[in-house]
C-alpha cells in the first residue's frame, strides 16, 4: 500500500500554498490600493509614511499593510455579552473558508510548459483542481455558502444592527444570484462548457471576447457581481450610516479581520470571474496565441496579462465605490427583479438563437459576414433591451409619502390644527406616546 | 446467501443488530424530552458513537486507505449532523446542522464521482432553500416557543422505527453490494477506472481486450474520471428525459403562480372596488 502522496497531490498542495499566500498578500496590498484611490478621489494624500520597519525609509507607504495587520491582530478580541458563542465564533471562519475554497476551481493563468515530472499531466495547468468538470457551479456553490457567515454573524452577535445587516445581506445575495446565473448561462452556452479554463480557451481561439459577443450579458453579470461582492452601490449589508457596521458591528480584533479579508476575497473572485468569463482571460490580441503548447516566456506573459486585467477590474470596482451613492433597499430589489432578470433572459434567448443558427448563417453568408452578424445581433438586443428597460421599468426612486390631500391647502391645514388644539384627547396613541 | 443466516448467525449480522439496538437507544435518549438529564444525554452520545462505529465496521473498503478516510470523514459528517439536526432543541441550530448534512452528502457524491449532483446539492439546498429557512427561523424568536414545541413527539416510537428502517436498508444494500453483479452491469471500481483512463494505450489493451471493452461503456456513461460528465448528463436529461424535465418545469411554474395568487389575495384591487359598485 502506497501511503506517500502522489506527484499530482504534491502539485496540488504547491498550487494551494502559492494561491493562498498570493491571495492573502494581494488582499493586504489591495487594501492599501483602495486607501490610495480613496485619497486620490477625495484629493488627500493617503497613507504614505510606513516603510521598512525600524528604519526611516518610507517607500511610498508600502509598509502600511504590515502595520494595519499587526494593529488589528493586537486589538482586544472582545465578545459582547448575550451572544450565541458557538455561532459567533464560527461565522468568520465559515465565510473565510468558503471564500478561499472558491479558488480551487478558478484558473490563475494558462498552462506551464511540460516539466517532465512523472505522474503529472503535461502541460501543467494553473488550476488547483483541474479535474473538476463543474468549475462554474463550484464557484456558485461556495459563494452561496459564504452567505451563512454573514447571516450567522449578524444573528449570533445579538445586535439589532448586526441582525438587520445579516437579513439585508442574505436577501440581496439570494436575489442577485439569479441575474448572475443568467449572465453566466450565455457564456456557458456559447463556450459549451462549465470549465473556466475551457471558456478562456474558447475566447482565445476565436479572438472575440464574450464581452463583445454578449454585451447585455456582460452588463447584467457585472452589476450582479457588484451586488454579490456587496460593494458600493450595493453595500447595504454594512451601510455605515444606517447600520453602524452591519453584520460585523459587534466583531473586533482578528475576527473582524477575517470578515474584512473575506469581503476583499469576494471582490477578487468577482474580478476573476468577470475577466475569465467576459474579458478573454489570459488572451490579448497579437500578444498571446491560442495554443496550449507554449514556452516559459509565453506562460509567464499569459499569467501577467490575466493578473493585469484583474487588477484593472479591481481598480474599476474601487473607483465605482467613490462615484455612486448607495441604493435604497426597494430600489435594489427593483433593479434585481424588474430590470436585471428580464435583461438577462433577453441576453440568454439572443445567445441561444445565435448559437443555434450559427451553422446556417455561416453556410448562407460565409464565415466572415456570419461572424459580424453573430456579433451585431446581441448588440441590437442590448440596445433595444436597455431602451425598453430605461423607458418602461418603474424606477422606484420616488419616496415621497402618499398624501390624501393637497399639502398646500392652507385652510384645511389650519382647520386641522385648530381641531387638534381644541381636542387634545383626540390625538392618536402613538403621537401621545412620543410627546 | 440465505438472508436469515446472514442476518443472525454471521458476526457482521450480529454487529448490525447490535448497532441498530444501540442507535435506537441513543436516539431515544437524545431526542428532546421533558425528562432529559445530563447523564442520559451523555449515555446517548456514547451509545450513538458505538453504534456509528458498528455501522462503519459492517461496510467494505473502497480500495485504498486514503479513499476510505475521505469517504468516512464526509459520510461521518453527514450522518452525525443528520442526527444532530433532529436532537437539537434550537431551530436555528437544527437548520445549521442540516446544512452540514448537505455538505457531507455533497462530499459523498464528490467522492463517488458525481460532480454535478454534489455541487448542485449545495447550490440548491444549502445555498437557496436553507438560507430562506434560516431567514424565517431567525425572525421568529426561539425564546417565544411553547414548551410542547420544544419536545419531540413520540420519541420512543420514532427512534425505534428509524433504527429498524436504518438496519434493514443497511442489510439490503450491504447484501446487494456484496453479491457479484452480472457481467452486463459490472462497473469498474474508481481505482480501476482511473488506471484505465490514465493508461489506455499500453497494459490494459494488450493484456485483455474484453475487460477494456467492458470498462469503456461504463466510462462513457458518466462514471468517475469522465471529462465530459456534465455534457453527458445534459444530453441524457434533455434527450431521453425531456418530457419529465418539462413537466417538472411546468409544475414549478404553477407553484410559483399559485404562491403569488395566494399572497396577493390580501389586498383589494381596483376591480374589487368597481365590483362593489363604488
Amino acid at each position: 500500500m502506497n501511503l506517500l502522496p502522489s506527484a499530482a497531490t504534491l502539485a496540488a498542495l504547491v498550487k494551494i500554498g502559492l494561491l493562498v499566500g498570493g491571495l492573502m498578500t494581494a488582499a493586504a496590498y489591495l487594501v492599501l490600493l483602495e486607501r490610495w484611490i480613496a485619497a486620490w478621489v477625495q484629493d488627500r494624500r493617503g497613507p504614505n509614511r510606513v516603510g521598512i520597519p525600524l528604519t526611516k525609509v518610507k517607500l511610498f507607504g508600502l509598509g502600511q499593510p504590515l502595520a494595519d495587520g499587526l494593529k488589528i491582530i493586537l486589538k482586544e478580541d472582545f465578545t459582547p455579552s448575550g451572544v450565541d458563542r458557538v455561532l459567533y465564533n464560527a461565522a468568520p471562519l465559515v465565510i473565510l473558508a468558503a471564500s478561499l475554497a472558491i479558488f480551487a476551481a478558478i484558473p490563475f493563468g494558462s498552462v506551464l510548459p511540460p516539466l517532465g515530472i512523472p505522474g503529472l499531466p503535461d502541460p501543467v495547468p494553473f488550476l488547483v483542481a483541474p479535474g473538476l468538470d463543474v468549475g462554474v457551479l463550484w464557484v456558485f456553490a461556495l459563494s452561496s455558502i459564504a452567505v451563512y457567515g454573514v447571516l450567522l454573524g449578524g444573528w449570533a452577535s445579538n445586535n439589532k444592527y448586526g441582525f438587520l445587516g445579516g437579513l439585508r445581506s442574505s436577501a440581496q445575495l439570494v436575489a442577485y444570484e439569479i441575474p448572475l446565473g443568467l449572465g453566466l448561462l450565455g457564456v456557458v452556452l456559447a463556450a459549451g462548457s462549465l470549465r473556466l479554463d475551457t471558456i478562456m480557451n474558447a475566447q482565445a481561439e476565436t479572438g472575440v471576447w464574450y464581452a463583445f459577443a454578449q454585451p447585455l450579458g456582460f452588463i447584467v453579470f457585472m452589476v450582479a457581481s457588484f451586488a454579490e461582492a456587496a460593494r458600493l452601490p450595493f453595500d447595504l449589508p454594512e451601510a455605515e450610516q444606517e447600520l453602524v457596521g452591519g453584520y460585523h458591528t459587534e466583531y473586533s480584533g482578528i475576527k473582524l479581520l477575517l470578515f474584512l479579508v473575506a469581503e476583499f476575497l469576494h471582490m477578487i473572485t468577482a474580478a476573476f470571474l468577470i475577466v475569465i468569463l467576459f474579458l478573454g482571460g489570459w488572451h490579448l490580441w497579437g500578444v498571446t496565441g491560442s495554443s496550449q503548447e507554449i514556452g516559459w516566456i509565453q506562460a509567464l506573459l499569459r499569467f501577467g496579462i490575466l493578473s493585469g486585467k484583474i487588477l484593472g477590474v479591481i481598480v474599476f470596482f474601487m473607483l465605482v465605490r467613490w462615484s455612486w451613492p448607495r441604493f435604497r433597499f426597494d430600489q435594489l430589489m427593483n433593479l434585481a427583479w424588474k430590470v436585471m432578470l428580464p435583461l438577462g433572459l433577453v441576453n440568454l434567448v439572443t445567445v441561444a438563437a445565435v448559437e443555434e443558427f450559427r451553422p446556417q448563417l455561416v453556410a448562407a453568408l460565409g464565415p466572415g459576414f456570419a461572424g459580424a452578424v453573430a456579433i451585431a445581433l446581441p448588440w441590437i438586443a442590448c440596445l433595444v433591451g436597455w431602451l425598453v428597460a430605461g423607458v418602461f421599468t418603474p424606477s422606484g426612486t420616488d419616496n415621497t409619502p402618499i398624501l390624501t390631500h393637497d399639502p398646500l391647502d392652507i385652510e384645511r391645514e389650519m382647520a386641522e390644527h385648530e381641531r387638534l388644539e381644541r381636542a387634545p384627547h383626540d390625538v392618536s396613541p402613538t403621537l401621545a406616546g412620543s410627546r | 446467501m440465505d438472508p436469515v443466516s446472514t442476518a443472525t448467525a454471521s458476526p457482521s449480522g450480529l454487529l448490525l443488530a447490535g448497532s441498530v439496538a444501540a442507535i435506537a437507544a441513543s436516539l431515544w435518549l437524545l431526542l428532546p424530552k421533558a425528562s432529559d438529564t445530563v447523564a442520559s444525554r451523555r449515555l446517548g452520545f456514547l451509545l450513538g458513537a458505538v453504534a456509528l462505529v458498528g455501522f462503519a465496521a459492517t461496510g467494505r473498503s473502497l480500495g485504498s486507505v486514503g479513499e476510505d478516510a475521505v469517504f468516512l470523514t464526509v459520510a461521518g459528517i453527514a450522518v452525525i449532523s443528520g442526527l444532530a439536526t433532529i436532537v437539537t432543541r434550537s431551530p436555528v441550530y437544527s437548520a445549521i446542522w442540516f446544512a452540514m448534512t448537505l455538505a457531507g452528502v455533497s462530499g459523498v457524491l464528490l467522492v463517488l464521482g458525481a460532480q454535478f449532483l454534489g455541487v448542485a446539492t449545495i447550490v440548491v439546498y444549502a445555498g437557496a432553500i436553507l438560507v430562506m429557512f434560516l431567514f424565517v427561523l431567525m425572525l421568529a424568536q426561539p425564546s417565544g416557543m411553547a414548551p410542547y414545541d420544544r419536545v419531540s413527539n413520540e420519541p420512543m416510537l420514532a427512534a425505534a422505527a428509524g433504527a429498524v428502517l436504518l438496519g434493514l436498508l443497511t442489510l439490503s444494500i450491504g447484501r446487494l453490494s456484496a453479491a457479484e453483479p452480472p457481467a452486463c452491469c459490472r462497473m469498474p471500481s474508481r481505482a480501476q477506472a482511473l488506471a484505465a483512463a490514465a493508461a489506455p494505450a499500453d497494459g490494459a489493451a494488450a493484456k485483455d481486450d474484453e475487460s477494456t471493452t467492458l470498462i469503456a461503456p461504463a466510462m462513457a456513461g458518466g462514471d468517475t474520471g469522465d471529462a465530459n460528465e456534465v455534457a453527458h448528463l445534459g444530453a441524457e436529461l434533455f434527450g431521453r428525459h425531456l418530457f419529465a424535465v418539462e413537466v417538472a418545469g411546468v409544475l414549478l411554474l404553477v407553484a410559483l403562480v399559485g404562491a403569488i395568487a395566494v399572497v396577493s389575495r390580501g389586498e383589494a384591487t381596483e376591480t374589487d372596488h368597481r365590483r362593489e359598485g363604488r
